[in-house]
Protein backbone atom coordinates (compact mmCIF):
# COMPACT_ATOMS: atom_id res chain seq x y z
CA UNK A 1 0.00 0.00 0.00
CA UNK A 2 2.65 2.58 0.95
CA UNK A 3 4.76 1.74 -2.08
CA UNK A 4 1.20 2.15 -4.43
CA UNK A 5 1.35 5.32 -2.65
CA UNK A 6 4.86 6.37 -3.45
CA UNK A 7 4.69 5.23 -6.79
CA UNK A 8 1.41 7.47 -7.30
CA UNK A 9 3.48 10.27 -5.54
CA UNK A 10 5.92 10.15 -7.99
CA UNK A 11 3.97 10.24 -11.30
CA UNK A 12 3.04 13.59 -10.47
CA UNK A 13 5.73 14.90 -9.61
CA UNK A 14 8.59 14.00 -12.36
CA UNK A 15 10.70 15.79 -14.67
CA UNK A 16 7.87 16.81 -16.75
CA UNK A 17 5.67 18.31 -14.46
CA UNK A 18 8.75 20.33 -12.61
CA UNK A 19 9.84 21.69 -16.13
CA UNK A 20 6.64 22.47 -16.94
CA UNK A 21 6.02 24.54 -13.43
CA UNK A 22 9.43 26.43 -14.49
CA UNK A 23 8.39 27.15 -18.02
CA UNK A 24 5.13 28.63 -16.44
CA UNK A 25 6.93 30.73 -13.62
CA UNK A 26 9.00 32.37 -16.06
CA UNK A 27 6.28 32.73 -18.25
CA UNK A 28 4.07 34.36 -16.34
CA UNK A 29 5.95 36.26 -14.10
CA UNK A 30 6.55 39.13 -16.29
CA UNK A 31 2.69 39.02 -16.33
CA UNK A 32 2.22 38.97 -12.90
CA UNK A 33 4.05 42.19 -11.91
CA UNK A 34 2.63 44.00 -15.19
CA UNK A 35 -0.91 43.07 -13.88
CA UNK A 36 -0.07 43.52 -9.77
CA UNK A 37 2.15 47.07 -10.80
CA UNK A 38 -1.38 48.59 -12.78
CA UNK A 39 -2.69 48.14 -9.22
CA UNK A 40 -0.48 50.24 -7.39
CA UNK A 41 -0.97 53.45 -6.02
CA UNK A 42 1.85 56.43 -7.20
CA UNK A 43 4.09 56.23 -4.21
CA UNK A 44 3.75 52.09 -4.15
CA UNK A 45 5.11 52.44 -7.87
CA UNK A 46 8.73 54.04 -7.04
CA UNK A 47 9.37 52.10 -3.31
CA UNK A 48 12.75 50.38 -3.27
CA UNK A 49 12.50 47.16 -2.35
CA UNK A 50 9.41 47.26 -4.50
CA UNK A 51 5.92 45.58 -3.01
CA UNK A 52 5.64 41.84 -4.08
CA UNK A 53 1.94 42.92 -3.81
CA UNK A 54 0.06 45.73 -4.12
CA UNK A 55 -0.99 47.24 -0.41
CA UNK A 56 -3.34 49.11 -0.78
CA UNK A 57 -4.52 47.39 -4.01
CA UNK A 58 -6.11 50.76 -6.05
CA UNK A 59 -7.70 51.48 -8.92
CA UNK A 60 -6.48 54.72 -9.53
CA UNK A 61 -4.43 54.26 -12.58
CA UNK A 62 -7.46 52.82 -14.50
CA UNK A 63 -9.38 55.90 -13.62
CA UNK A 64 -6.12 58.14 -14.27
CA UNK A 65 -5.51 56.22 -17.77
CA UNK A 66 -8.89 57.11 -19.27
CA UNK A 67 -9.16 60.36 -17.18
CA UNK A 68 -6.10 62.11 -17.62
CA UNK A 69 -4.18 60.84 -20.40
CA UNK A 70 -6.69 59.87 -23.70
CA UNK A 71 -6.55 56.13 -23.64
CA UNK A 72 -10.18 55.99 -24.53
CA UNK A 73 -9.70 57.75 -27.40
CA UNK A 74 -6.64 55.67 -28.41
CA UNK A 75 -8.69 52.34 -27.53
CA UNK A 76 -11.65 53.48 -30.32
CA UNK A 77 -9.19 54.62 -32.94
CA UNK A 78 -6.85 50.84 -32.42
CA UNK A 79 -10.49 49.23 -32.81
CA UNK A 80 -11.86 51.21 -35.71
CA UNK A 81 -8.64 51.23 -37.41
CA UNK A 82 -7.84 47.06 -36.76
CA UNK A 83 -11.50 46.13 -37.57
CA UNK A 84 -11.75 47.79 -40.61
CA UNK A 85 -8.38 46.72 -41.64
CA UNK A 86 -9.35 43.56 -41.36
CA UNK A 87 -12.55 43.46 -42.95
CA UNK A 88 -11.12 44.68 -46.23
CA UNK A 89 -7.83 42.07 -45.58
CA UNK A 90 -11.05 39.24 -45.60
CA UNK A 91 -12.99 40.29 -48.08
CA UNK A 92 -9.76 41.27 -50.69
CA UNK A 93 -8.22 38.33 -49.51
CA UNK A 94 -10.64 35.66 -50.08
CA UNK A 95 -11.37 36.99 -53.61
CA UNK A 96 -7.40 36.70 -54.75
CA UNK A 97 -7.12 33.16 -52.52
CA UNK A 98 -9.47 31.81 -54.66
CA UNK A 99 -8.34 33.08 -57.54
CA UNK A 100 -4.59 31.34 -56.65
CA UNK A 101 -6.43 28.39 -55.58
CA UNK A 102 -9.01 27.76 -58.11
CA UNK A 103 -8.59 29.40 -61.26
CA UNK A 104 -6.23 28.60 -63.91
CA UNK A 105 -4.12 31.93 -64.35
CA UNK A 106 -0.36 32.13 -65.42
CA UNK A 107 2.31 33.15 -62.65
CA UNK A 108 0.77 32.08 -59.83
CA UNK A 109 3.61 30.81 -58.72
CA UNK A 110 5.44 34.08 -59.22
CA UNK A 111 2.91 35.54 -57.61
CA UNK A 112 2.98 33.61 -54.37
CA UNK A 113 6.80 33.78 -53.65
CA UNK A 114 6.64 37.93 -54.59
CA UNK A 115 3.61 38.03 -52.34
CA UNK A 116 5.84 36.02 -49.35
CA UNK A 117 8.96 38.21 -50.16
CA UNK A 118 6.76 41.19 -49.72
CA UNK A 119 5.16 40.15 -46.41
CA UNK A 120 8.67 40.35 -45.12
CA UNK A 121 9.82 43.85 -46.53
CA UNK A 122 10.82 45.66 -43.16
CA UNK A 123 8.18 48.51 -42.92
CA UNK A 124 11.42 51.28 -42.58
CA UNK A 125 11.80 50.51 -45.99
CA UNK A 126 8.79 52.24 -46.87
CA UNK A 127 7.46 54.27 -44.55
CA UNK A 128 9.58 57.67 -45.79
CA UNK A 129 7.59 57.43 -49.55
CA UNK A 130 4.42 56.67 -47.79
CA UNK A 131 4.40 59.44 -45.59
CA UNK A 132 5.27 61.81 -48.38
CA UNK A 133 2.52 60.15 -50.19
CA UNK A 134 0.10 60.62 -47.36
CA UNK A 135 1.20 63.85 -46.67
CA UNK A 136 0.78 65.17 -50.50
CA UNK A 137 -3.20 63.60 -50.51
CA UNK A 138 -3.79 65.06 -46.95
CA UNK A 139 -3.99 62.12 -44.98
CA UNK A 140 -1.48 62.30 -42.37
CA UNK A 141 -3.16 62.16 -39.09
CA UNK A 142 -7.08 60.10 -40.58
CA UNK A 143 -8.08 56.50 -40.11
CA UNK A 144 -7.22 55.54 -43.54
CA UNK A 145 -3.55 56.83 -43.18
CA UNK A 146 -3.20 53.26 -41.09
CA UNK A 147 -6.42 51.02 -42.53
CA UNK A 148 -4.60 50.97 -46.26
CA UNK A 149 -1.09 50.46 -45.60
CA UNK A 150 -2.42 47.84 -42.44
CA UNK A 151 -4.51 45.60 -45.55
CA UNK A 152 -1.96 45.71 -48.00
CA UNK A 153 0.94 44.68 -45.02
CA UNK A 154 -1.44 42.08 -43.86
CA UNK A 155 -3.17 40.92 -47.17
CA UNK A 156 0.00 38.88 -48.29
CA UNK A 157 -0.18 36.26 -45.41
CA UNK A 158 -4.05 36.25 -45.79
CA UNK A 159 -3.80 35.37 -49.15
CA UNK A 160 -1.40 32.89 -48.50
CA UNK A 161 -3.54 31.22 -45.51
CA UNK A 162 -6.72 31.03 -47.34
CA UNK A 163 -5.41 29.94 -50.44
CA UNK A 164 -4.01 26.58 -49.01
CA UNK A 165 -7.57 26.07 -47.08
CA UNK A 166 -9.10 26.61 -50.03
CA UNK A 167 -6.70 23.58 -51.49
CA UNK A 168 -8.42 21.48 -49.29
CA UNK A 169 -11.77 21.98 -50.60
CA UNK A 170 -12.85 19.25 -53.07
CA UNK A 171 -13.40 20.49 -56.65
CA UNK A 172 -16.90 18.52 -56.81
CA UNK A 173 -18.35 20.94 -53.96
CA UNK A 174 -18.39 23.95 -56.40
CA UNK A 175 -18.95 22.51 -58.94
CA UNK A 176 -22.63 21.02 -57.73
CA UNK A 177 -22.52 24.82 -57.37
CA UNK A 178 -22.04 25.65 -60.85
CA UNK A 179 -24.16 23.13 -62.46
CA UNK A 180 -26.83 24.81 -60.50
CA UNK A 181 -26.39 27.87 -62.27
CA UNK A 182 -24.41 29.69 -59.69
CA UNK A 183 -22.39 33.11 -60.45
CA UNK A 184 -18.50 32.60 -59.09
CA UNK A 185 -19.16 35.27 -56.36
CA UNK A 186 -22.11 32.99 -55.34
CA UNK A 187 -20.24 29.83 -55.25
CA UNK A 188 -17.15 31.64 -53.06
CA UNK A 189 -20.11 33.12 -50.73
CA UNK A 190 -22.26 29.91 -50.34
CA UNK A 191 -20.23 26.97 -51.27
CA UNK A 192 -16.56 27.92 -50.36
CA UNK A 193 -16.16 30.49 -47.59
CA UNK A 194 -18.25 27.77 -45.17
CA UNK A 195 -15.67 25.41 -45.86
CA UNK A 196 -13.17 27.84 -45.63
CA UNK A 197 -13.90 28.99 -42.28
CA UNK A 198 -10.93 28.11 -40.47
CA UNK A 199 -8.71 29.48 -42.76
CA UNK A 200 -10.77 32.72 -42.65
CA UNK A 201 -10.42 32.63 -38.80
CA UNK A 202 -6.95 32.13 -38.92
CA UNK A 203 -6.71 35.18 -41.39
CA UNK A 204 -8.67 37.90 -39.21
CA UNK A 205 -7.09 36.85 -35.82
CA UNK A 206 -3.49 37.53 -37.10
CA UNK A 207 -4.68 40.40 -38.88
CA UNK A 208 -6.57 41.82 -36.19
CA UNK A 209 -3.31 41.07 -34.15
CA UNK A 210 -0.73 42.57 -36.33
CA UNK A 211 -2.56 45.89 -36.84
CA UNK A 212 -3.64 46.21 -32.83
CA UNK A 213 0.10 45.75 -32.22
CA UNK A 214 1.84 47.89 -35.06
CA UNK A 215 3.66 50.76 -34.41
CA UNK A 216 6.16 52.30 -36.84
CA UNK A 217 3.47 53.59 -39.08
CA UNK A 218 1.12 54.59 -36.42
CA UNK A 219 3.94 56.65 -34.91
CA UNK A 220 4.75 58.07 -38.03
CA UNK A 221 1.60 58.64 -39.61
CA UNK A 222 -0.84 60.03 -36.75
CA UNK A 223 0.72 62.36 -34.23
CA UNK A 224 -2.06 64.10 -33.27
CA UNK A 225 -3.96 62.60 -29.97
CA UNK A 226 -6.84 62.20 -31.48
CA UNK A 227 -5.91 59.77 -34.20
CA UNK A 228 -3.33 57.83 -31.75
CA UNK A 229 -3.51 53.93 -31.79
CA UNK A 230 -2.88 52.17 -28.29
CA UNK A 231 0.57 51.99 -29.14
CA UNK A 232 1.71 55.19 -29.99
CA UNK A 233 -0.52 56.39 -26.94
CA UNK A 234 1.47 54.07 -24.37
CA UNK A 235 4.80 54.96 -25.57
CA UNK A 236 3.81 58.77 -25.29
CA UNK A 237 2.05 58.84 -22.07
CA UNK A 238 3.95 61.40 -19.42
CA UNK A 239 6.85 63.48 -20.49
CA UNK A 240 10.73 62.94 -21.13
CA UNK A 241 11.30 63.16 -17.21
CA UNK A 242 8.40 61.27 -16.11
CA UNK A 243 7.19 57.77 -17.03
CA UNK A 244 3.71 57.23 -15.36
CA UNK A 245 4.51 53.91 -15.24
CA UNK A 246 0.83 52.90 -13.05
CA UNK A 247 -0.95 54.56 -15.61
CA UNK A 248 1.02 52.62 -18.63
CA UNK A 249 0.38 49.41 -17.10
CA UNK A 250 -3.29 49.88 -16.09
CA UNK A 251 -3.45 50.87 -20.06
CA UNK A 252 -1.91 47.98 -21.02
CA UNK A 253 -3.84 45.32 -18.87
CA UNK A 254 -6.94 46.70 -20.79
CA UNK A 255 -5.08 46.93 -24.29
CA UNK A 256 -4.14 43.00 -23.62
CA UNK A 257 -7.25 42.02 -22.40
CA UNK A 258 -9.52 41.94 -25.35
CA UNK A 259 -7.00 40.74 -27.58
CA UNK A 260 -6.00 37.53 -24.70
CA UNK A 261 -9.67 36.84 -25.01
CA UNK A 262 -9.48 36.60 -28.58
CA UNK A 263 -6.53 34.68 -29.01
CA UNK A 264 -7.73 32.58 -25.94
CA UNK A 265 -11.07 31.43 -27.91
CA UNK A 266 -9.33 31.01 -31.30
CA UNK A 267 -6.24 29.69 -29.95
CA UNK A 268 -6.90 26.54 -32.47
CA UNK A 269 -6.73 29.05 -35.35
CA UNK A 270 -4.19 30.71 -33.96
CA UNK A 271 -1.84 27.45 -33.79
CA UNK A 272 -2.74 26.25 -37.26
CA UNK A 273 -2.07 29.65 -39.02
CA UNK A 274 1.38 29.67 -37.08
CA UNK A 275 1.95 26.44 -38.34
CA UNK A 276 1.37 26.05 -41.78
CA UNK A 277 2.10 29.48 -42.52
CA UNK A 278 4.94 30.01 -39.98
CA UNK A 279 5.00 33.94 -41.66
CA UNK A 280 4.57 36.12 -38.67
CA UNK A 281 5.87 36.21 -34.95
CA UNK B 1 -19.11 43.76 -61.09
CA UNK B 2 -20.55 43.49 -64.32
CA UNK B 3 -17.56 42.50 -66.07
CA UNK B 4 -16.91 39.68 -63.29
CA UNK B 5 -20.79 38.16 -63.94
CA UNK B 6 -21.29 38.25 -67.69
CA UNK B 7 -18.54 35.41 -68.49
CA UNK B 8 -20.57 33.75 -65.31
CA UNK B 9 -23.69 33.88 -67.29
CA UNK B 10 -22.73 31.26 -69.91
CA UNK B 11 -20.57 29.55 -67.36
CA UNK B 12 -22.84 26.64 -66.42
CA UNK B 13 -23.06 25.20 -69.93
CA UNK B 14 -19.54 24.94 -70.28
CA UNK B 15 -18.48 24.78 -66.75
CA UNK B 16 -18.96 20.79 -65.25
CA UNK B 17 -18.82 19.46 -68.77
CA UNK B 18 -15.65 18.67 -71.25
CA UNK B 19 -17.66 20.39 -73.87
CA UNK B 20 -15.27 23.59 -74.60
CA UNK B 21 -12.10 23.42 -71.75
CA UNK B 22 -10.01 25.68 -74.08
CA UNK B 23 -12.89 28.83 -73.70
CA UNK B 24 -13.92 27.85 -70.15
CA UNK B 25 -10.06 27.70 -69.52
CA UNK B 26 -9.54 31.35 -70.41
CA UNK B 27 -12.46 32.40 -68.68
CA UNK B 28 -11.52 31.10 -65.72
CA UNK B 29 -8.25 32.70 -65.39
CA UNK B 30 -9.62 35.91 -66.43
CA UNK B 31 -11.71 35.61 -63.50
CA UNK B 32 -8.88 34.65 -61.37
CA UNK B 33 -7.44 37.89 -62.59
CA UNK B 34 -10.23 39.83 -61.84
CA UNK B 35 -10.73 38.53 -58.64
CA UNK B 36 -6.94 39.15 -57.39
CA UNK B 37 -7.05 43.07 -58.80
CA UNK B 38 -8.20 44.12 -55.99
CA UNK B 39 -5.23 42.75 -53.64
CA UNK B 40 -2.82 43.00 -56.12
CA UNK B 41 -3.17 47.10 -56.43
CA UNK B 42 -3.42 47.49 -52.92
CA UNK B 43 -0.51 45.55 -52.07
CA UNK B 44 1.41 47.39 -55.42
CA UNK B 45 0.17 50.73 -54.15
CA UNK B 46 1.47 50.62 -50.48
CA UNK B 47 4.78 48.24 -50.76
CA UNK B 48 6.00 47.99 -54.77
CA UNK B 49 5.75 52.27 -55.79
CA UNK B 50 6.81 52.87 -52.66
CA UNK B 51 9.98 51.14 -52.49
CA UNK B 52 10.75 52.25 -56.13
CA UNK B 53 10.54 55.80 -54.59
CA UNK B 54 13.43 55.06 -51.61
CA UNK B 55 15.19 53.90 -54.07
CA UNK B 56 15.48 56.87 -56.40
CA UNK B 57 15.71 58.96 -53.18
CA UNK B 58 18.55 56.77 -51.86
CA UNK B 59 19.95 58.06 -55.28
CA UNK B 60 19.23 61.83 -55.39
CA UNK B 61 20.12 65.18 -53.56
CA UNK B 62 16.92 65.44 -51.53
CA UNK B 63 16.56 69.02 -50.40
CA UNK B 64 13.70 69.77 -47.51
CA UNK B 65 11.01 72.37 -47.78
CA UNK B 66 8.52 73.70 -45.82
CA UNK B 67 6.48 71.93 -48.02
CA UNK B 68 7.42 68.31 -48.55
CA UNK B 69 11.08 67.68 -50.17
CA UNK B 70 12.22 67.13 -53.46
CA UNK B 71 14.66 65.00 -55.87
CA UNK B 72 17.67 67.07 -57.69
CA UNK B 73 19.78 65.00 -59.49
CA UNK B 74 21.52 61.36 -59.26
CA UNK B 75 24.45 60.89 -56.71
CA UNK B 76 25.66 58.16 -54.79
CA UNK B 77 26.81 60.20 -52.21
CA UNK B 78 24.04 58.94 -49.88
CA UNK B 79 25.66 55.83 -49.87
CA UNK B 80 28.64 56.30 -49.52
CA UNK B 81 28.01 58.63 -46.56
CA UNK B 82 26.09 55.88 -44.88
CA UNK B 83 28.64 52.93 -46.04
CA UNK B 84 31.77 55.21 -44.38
CA UNK B 85 29.97 56.04 -41.45
CA UNK B 86 30.75 54.35 -38.40
CA UNK B 87 26.98 55.01 -36.71
CA UNK B 88 26.03 52.46 -39.95
CA UNK B 89 28.82 50.12 -38.79
CA UNK B 90 27.48 49.78 -35.74
CA UNK B 91 24.21 49.63 -35.96
CA UNK B 92 24.84 46.67 -38.55
CA UNK B 93 26.96 44.81 -36.13
CA UNK B 94 24.51 45.79 -33.58
CA UNK B 95 21.66 44.23 -35.75
CA UNK B 96 23.07 41.34 -36.60
CA UNK B 97 24.64 40.10 -33.33
CA UNK B 98 21.26 40.77 -31.77
CA UNK B 99 19.79 38.90 -34.52
CA UNK B 100 22.05 35.76 -34.18
CA UNK B 101 21.72 35.62 -30.13
CA UNK B 102 18.15 36.41 -30.07
CA UNK B 103 16.98 33.46 -33.05
CA UNK B 104 19.54 31.10 -31.05
CA UNK B 105 18.23 31.14 -27.85
CA UNK B 106 14.41 31.51 -28.80
CA UNK B 107 15.52 28.18 -30.86
CA UNK B 108 17.76 26.32 -28.05
CA UNK B 109 14.40 27.34 -25.61
CA UNK B 110 11.56 26.94 -27.77
CA UNK B 111 12.52 23.72 -28.77
CA UNK B 112 13.06 22.77 -24.81
CA UNK B 113 9.52 23.97 -23.96
CA UNK B 114 8.14 21.91 -26.80
CA UNK B 115 9.98 18.71 -25.75
CA UNK B 116 8.16 19.09 -22.30
CA UNK B 117 5.19 20.17 -23.66
CA UNK B 118 4.76 17.16 -25.99
CA UNK B 119 4.98 14.87 -22.75
CA UNK B 120 2.26 16.92 -20.93
CA UNK B 121 -0.33 14.88 -20.63
CA UNK B 122 -2.89 17.22 -18.86
CA UNK B 123 -3.35 20.57 -19.92
CA UNK B 124 -1.45 21.34 -22.65
CA UNK B 125 -4.44 23.92 -23.78
CA UNK B 126 -3.98 26.22 -21.37
CA UNK B 127 -0.31 26.09 -21.76
CA UNK B 128 -0.79 27.24 -25.45
CA UNK B 129 -3.28 29.74 -24.22
CA UNK B 130 -0.28 31.22 -21.89
CA UNK B 131 2.29 30.33 -24.71
CA UNK B 132 0.03 32.60 -26.87
CA UNK B 133 -0.10 35.70 -24.77
CA UNK B 134 3.40 37.02 -25.03
CA UNK B 135 2.86 36.55 -28.85
CA UNK B 136 0.12 38.65 -28.99
CA UNK B 137 0.95 41.80 -26.55
CA UNK B 138 2.26 44.93 -28.36
CA UNK B 139 5.50 45.20 -28.06
CA UNK B 140 5.30 49.18 -26.67
CA UNK B 141 4.23 47.27 -23.65
CA UNK B 142 6.47 44.50 -23.52
CA UNK B 143 9.38 47.64 -23.74
CA UNK B 144 7.47 49.49 -20.70
CA UNK B 145 7.30 46.83 -18.46
CA UNK B 146 11.04 44.97 -18.93
CA UNK B 147 11.76 49.02 -18.59
CA UNK B 148 10.04 49.27 -15.37
CA UNK B 149 11.36 45.75 -14.35
CA UNK B 150 14.97 47.16 -15.24
CA UNK B 151 14.27 50.45 -13.65
CA UNK B 152 17.96 50.78 -11.76
CA UNK B 153 16.26 52.11 -9.08
CA UNK B 154 13.10 50.19 -8.14
CA UNK B 155 13.20 47.42 -10.53
CA UNK B 156 12.22 44.09 -9.44
CA UNK B 157 15.00 42.69 -10.88
CA UNK B 158 17.90 44.94 -9.89
CA UNK B 159 16.17 44.64 -6.25
CA UNK B 160 16.38 40.35 -6.36
CA UNK B 161 19.48 39.82 -8.36
CA UNK B 162 21.58 43.44 -6.88
CA UNK B 163 21.91 44.63 -10.49
CA UNK B 164 22.45 47.86 -11.04
CA UNK B 165 21.54 50.84 -13.47
CA UNK B 166 20.85 47.77 -16.17
CA UNK B 167 19.54 50.43 -18.63
CA UNK B 168 21.97 52.74 -18.21
CA UNK B 169 25.03 51.04 -18.96
CA UNK B 170 25.75 49.36 -22.85
CA UNK B 171 26.26 45.68 -22.72
CA UNK B 172 23.48 45.43 -19.92
CA UNK B 173 21.45 47.39 -21.68
CA UNK B 174 21.72 45.10 -24.80
CA UNK B 175 21.48 42.03 -22.78
CA UNK B 176 17.93 43.24 -21.45
CA UNK B 177 16.94 43.77 -24.66
CA UNK B 178 17.42 40.53 -25.66
CA UNK B 179 15.53 39.25 -22.57
CA UNK B 180 12.72 41.22 -23.60
CA UNK B 181 12.68 39.90 -27.16
CA UNK B 182 13.69 36.24 -25.80
CA UNK B 183 10.47 36.07 -23.43
CA UNK B 184 8.16 37.53 -26.35
CA UNK B 185 9.12 35.41 -29.04
CA UNK B 186 10.39 32.09 -27.59
CA UNK B 187 6.57 30.98 -27.07
CA UNK B 188 6.25 31.17 -31.17
CA UNK B 189 8.81 29.14 -31.56
CA UNK B 190 7.68 26.87 -29.09
CA UNK B 191 4.37 26.47 -30.54
CA UNK B 192 5.75 26.05 -34.18
CA UNK B 193 8.29 23.36 -32.74
CA UNK B 194 5.73 21.59 -30.64
CA UNK B 195 3.01 21.25 -34.38
CA UNK B 196 6.23 19.60 -36.10
CA UNK B 197 6.44 17.31 -33.07
CA UNK B 198 3.15 16.20 -33.36
CA UNK B 199 3.35 15.40 -36.92
CA UNK B 200 6.64 13.25 -36.79
CA UNK B 201 5.44 9.41 -37.33
CA UNK B 202 5.54 7.43 -33.97
CA UNK B 203 6.93 4.25 -35.76
CA UNK B 204 10.20 5.48 -36.49
CA UNK B 205 10.18 6.04 -32.23
CA UNK B 206 9.56 3.03 -31.95
CA UNK B 207 12.38 1.14 -34.42
CA UNK B 208 14.78 3.56 -32.30
CA UNK B 209 13.67 2.11 -29.53
CA UNK B 210 13.90 -1.36 -30.17
CA UNK B 211 17.31 -0.64 -31.63
CA UNK B 212 18.06 0.70 -28.31
CA UNK B 213 18.92 4.25 -29.18
CA UNK B 214 19.27 6.89 -26.35
CA UNK B 215 17.37 9.12 -25.73
CA UNK B 216 19.95 11.79 -26.41
CA UNK B 217 20.97 10.27 -30.03
CA UNK B 218 17.28 9.76 -31.04
CA UNK B 219 16.95 13.41 -30.63
CA UNK B 220 20.03 14.32 -32.40
CA UNK B 221 19.36 11.54 -35.23
CA UNK B 222 15.74 11.36 -35.68
CA UNK B 223 14.14 14.24 -34.15
CA UNK B 224 16.43 17.13 -35.13
CA UNK B 225 16.82 15.95 -39.03
CA UNK B 226 13.03 15.53 -39.49
CA UNK B 227 12.24 18.62 -37.72
CA UNK B 228 14.83 20.72 -39.99
CA UNK B 229 12.10 21.64 -43.17
CA UNK B 230 10.18 23.26 -40.23
CA UNK B 231 12.56 25.06 -38.10
CA UNK B 232 14.85 26.31 -40.75
CA UNK B 233 11.26 28.11 -42.29
CA UNK B 234 10.99 29.49 -38.79
CA UNK B 235 14.30 30.25 -38.25
CA UNK B 236 14.45 32.56 -41.70
CA UNK B 237 11.42 34.26 -40.88
CA UNK B 238 12.86 35.24 -37.92
CA UNK B 239 15.63 36.24 -38.95
CA UNK B 240 14.51 38.33 -41.38
CA UNK B 241 11.78 39.84 -39.17
CA UNK B 242 14.56 40.50 -36.98
CA UNK B 243 16.40 43.05 -39.64
CA UNK B 244 13.42 45.33 -39.20
CA UNK B 245 14.24 45.96 -35.21
CA UNK B 246 12.39 49.03 -34.23
CA UNK B 247 9.65 49.11 -31.47
CA UNK B 248 11.40 47.15 -28.53
CA UNK B 249 14.94 49.83 -28.51
CA UNK B 250 12.88 52.80 -29.41
CA UNK B 251 10.68 52.56 -26.66
CA UNK B 252 12.95 50.78 -23.93
CA UNK B 253 16.32 52.18 -24.62
CA UNK B 254 15.24 54.97 -26.87
CA UNK B 255 18.44 53.46 -28.81
CA UNK B 256 20.54 54.25 -25.79
CA UNK B 257 22.79 54.92 -23.35
CA UNK B 258 24.16 57.50 -26.35
CA UNK B 259 23.76 54.79 -29.74
CA UNK B 260 24.57 51.50 -28.09
CA UNK B 261 21.25 50.05 -29.08
CA UNK B 262 20.79 52.19 -32.01
CA UNK B 263 19.18 49.06 -35.04
CA UNK B 264 19.53 50.06 -38.33
CA UNK B 265 15.56 50.87 -38.70
CA UNK B 266 16.28 53.18 -35.64
CA UNK B 267 18.95 54.62 -37.70
CA UNK B 268 17.42 55.07 -40.67
CA UNK B 269 14.35 56.08 -38.70
CA UNK B 270 16.42 59.47 -36.52
CA UNK B 271 17.73 60.10 -39.97
CA UNK B 272 14.97 60.81 -42.30
CA UNK B 273 12.45 62.05 -38.95
CA UNK B 274 14.83 63.28 -37.00
CA UNK B 275 17.00 65.35 -38.59
CA UNK B 276 15.44 65.11 -42.02
CA UNK B 277 18.34 64.15 -43.73
CA UNK B 278 16.40 61.86 -46.00
CA UNK B 279 18.44 61.02 -48.76
CA UNK B 280 20.95 59.46 -46.22
CA UNK B 281 18.04 57.74 -44.13
CA UNK B 282 16.89 56.51 -47.32
CA UNK B 283 20.21 55.02 -48.28
CA UNK B 284 19.85 53.32 -44.48
CA UNK B 285 16.22 52.01 -45.32
CA UNK B 286 17.11 50.69 -48.95
CA UNK B 287 20.43 49.00 -47.68
CA UNK B 288 18.80 46.91 -45.20
CA UNK B 289 15.78 46.18 -47.54
CA UNK B 290 18.39 44.57 -50.08
CA UNK B 291 20.10 42.68 -46.88
CA UNK B 292 16.74 41.19 -46.27
CA UNK B 293 15.62 40.53 -49.94
CA UNK B 294 19.71 39.12 -50.21
CA UNK B 295 18.33 36.75 -47.97
CA UNK B 296 15.25 35.93 -49.29
CA UNK B 297 16.55 35.20 -53.07
CA UNK B 298 19.61 33.22 -50.78
CA UNK B 299 16.69 30.89 -48.92
CA UNK B 300 14.34 30.88 -52.23
CA UNK B 301 14.78 27.21 -52.80
CA UNK B 302 13.41 26.84 -49.15
CA UNK B 303 10.25 29.15 -50.70
CA UNK B 304 10.07 26.71 -53.48
CA UNK B 305 9.85 23.56 -51.11
CA UNK B 306 6.68 25.51 -49.19
CA UNK B 307 4.93 26.61 -52.15
CA UNK B 308 5.73 23.24 -54.12
CA UNK B 309 4.85 21.35 -51.11
CA UNK B 310 1.35 22.41 -50.80
CA UNK B 311 0.85 21.32 -54.60
CA UNK B 312 0.61 24.35 -57.02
Amino acid sequence: MKGRKRHGWRRVINGVTISTFVIVVLLAAPLYWLIVSSFKTPEAMGVSPPQYFPSPVSGANYSDAFKQYDFGIYFRNSLIVSLVATALVLIFGTLAGYALARTPMRGKFTTMVTLLMISLFPAIALIAPLYLLMRQVGWLNSYQALIIPYTAFNLPFSIWILRNYMLGIPKEMEETGRIDGASPLRTIWSIILPMALPGVFTAAIFCFTACWTEFLMALTFNDVNTYKTIPVGIATFGTPTLTPYGEIFAASVVAVVPIGILVFIFRKFVVSGLTSGAVKG
Amino acid sequence: MTTISTPVEQAPASAGLEGRPDVNRKRMARLGWAFSAPALIIIAAVTIFPIIYSVAMSLSNVTVSGNGFSLNGFTWSNFSLVLQSPKWHYALGFTLIYTFVTVLAELVLGTLIALVLQRLTAGRGWMMALLLIPWSMITVINAMLWQYIFNGTYGVATDLFGLNNVLGTPTPAIIALMIADIWKTTPFVAIIVLAGLVMLPGDIYEAAEVDGSSGWSTFWRITVPLLRPTLALAVLFRVLQAFGLFDLPYVMTSGGPGTSTNSLAILGYNAMFKNLAFGPGAAVATTTALLVLLGCLISLRAFKVQVGSEGT
